[in-house]
């Protein structure tokens, strides 16, 4: 009996920060696509690249506000230890609330971005960069990680 | 229970996502000293698992030099300072959330013994990884491949409060600017009590019969003491006197009211000078 009063309360306490209150999502839409590589030419995507940026979707409750970065690597990393330097400037990210990729917020991905969820509560967040291989850049795959962090205020 | 039926039906709304990354409500965790637990609701509207790690850190919203609201995090915090981060655990740390389905996040607070009244403060750090991330950018050469995945990491607050709790703001140095079609408005804002303020800011801008020509409302947060930054648009304003009134209270739309301390408004108003 007791353990089933505990089960109860452990239930009920799960859902009960819920009243009230509405989620936050950040989903990961579509990874930064540079295309073919070749040594010795930079590669840029524009955050304007409907087919190539980044894209992550954010939702949120009305009237909250979160803060945005990013976690960028600045190689990527391939065969036998091989790196490919990756760069990221100062307007390569843009924030849509509308979530239309032509009607975007620039900001630089390496600063702290405020967003407000207002309206339908919803935004989204577009990635551009350049990667530039050496002329003498190792054959292979080279992988890295883009990591987006919202943290959600009150 | 309604709301619990609202909160529930969001989530599955959700599920029409069909990409990377897991919903999360609450959005801020608040928990009561007489339970010392609380719970976070993970679901994955995606078609794939998702692997979830969960941490804490300490850490709250302060200002910058320029008024952004950023996140102070402090990594060692000390024996002073509010942190919860140390006493609070997760269970279960590292989860799999299968595809359409949910998972609960309990937490469970322990502090030390002879804790004084008052909230204390943690940030909740949950990361989530997709099984099978859209993993594109792969080239079409045998010379040079790429491959770049995604991870996000949502931070929400967790709120622990002993005792008796009460908030409130002091508003000084309320000053504007024009700034191009904008302005600008920073105001000084201090903490009081031992919880921290969460409430909404409001600026209005008006002529002087006192009608309204811009008017703005954002969220805010008061941990310490901070000196936020606002907007407000205002276009080709005619050169004038103007005044700006600016006010802060408790109300917030995206908390349940018996969440949000209460504390009475606090208002100053300044002169706007346009040349």
């Amino acid at each position: 009996m007791r353990g089933l009063r505990y089960a109860f309360v452990l239930t009920a306490t799960a859902f009960m920060p819920l009243a009230g209150q509405r989620p936050l999502t950040v989903t990961g839409i579509q990874s930064l696509t540079f295309g073919t590589l070749l040594p010795g030419m930079p590669s840029v995507v524009s955050r304007t690249d409907a087919v190539k940026s980044g894209r992550f979707d954010l939702g949120g409750p009305h009237d909250t506000q979160g803060q945005v970065t990013f976690t960028l690597p600045s190689v990527l990393t391939g065969p036998a230890g091989a790196t490919l330097p990756l760069s990221f400037g100062g307007s390569d990210a843009g924030y849509s609330q509308s979530q239309n990729i032509g009607s975007q917020v620039g900001f630089d991905p390496n600063q702290p971005f405020l967003i407000t969820f207002s309206g339908q509560g919803r935004g989204s967040i577009f990635l551009g960069g350049t990667a530039r291989p050496a002329p003498i850049q190792r054959a292979g795959s080279y992988t890295g990680t883009i990591t987006l962090n919202l943290t959600a205020f009150p | 229970m309604k709301a619990t039926g609202l909160a529930l039906g969001l989530l599955c709304g959700a599920a029409l996502l069909a990409a990377q990354g897991v919903v999360i409500a609450p959005h801020a965790v608040f928990i009561d000293a007489r339970t010392r637990s609380g719970a976070v609701l993970l679901y994955n509207p995606n078609t794939e698992p998702v692997e979830v790690a969960v941490s804490f850190f300490f850490g709250y919203p302060a200002t910058d030099s320029a008024g952004r609201i950023v996140v102070d995090s402090i990594r060692r915090p000390d024996s002073t300072s509010v942190s919860a981060a140390a006493w609070l655990q997760a269970f279960p740390r590292r989860l799999t959330v299968p595809p359409l389905e949910r998972q609960t996040i309990r937490l469970l607070a322990t502090p030390p013994a002879g804790l004084a009244d008052g909230e204390y403060w943690a940030r909740l750090v949950i990361s989530a990884k997709g099984g099978q991330l859209p993993v594109t950018g792969v080239a079409d050469t045998a010379r040079v491949k790429v491959g770049l995945t995604l991870e996000v990491r949502t931070i929400i607050g967790v709120y622990y409060r002993k005792g008796a709790v009460h908030t409130g703001v002091a508003l000084s140095r309320l000053r504007t600017a024009v700034v191009g079609d904008s302005l600008a408005v920073w105001a000084r804002v201090t903490q009081q009590g031992n919880a921290a303020y969460i409430g909404t800011a409001h600026a209005v801008l008006t002529d002087s019969t006192g009608r309204t020509l811009s008017e703005m409302k954002a969220p805010i947060g008061v941990y310490y003491t901070m000196e936020p930054r606002y907007a407000l648009a205002i276009g080709a304003l005619a050169p004038g006197r103007y005044r700006l009134r600016f006010d802060l209270s408790t109300g917030r739309e995206d908390l349940a009211p018996e969440l949000v301390l209460p504390s009475p408004p606090v208002r100053d108003s300044v002169e706007v000078r346009v040349p």
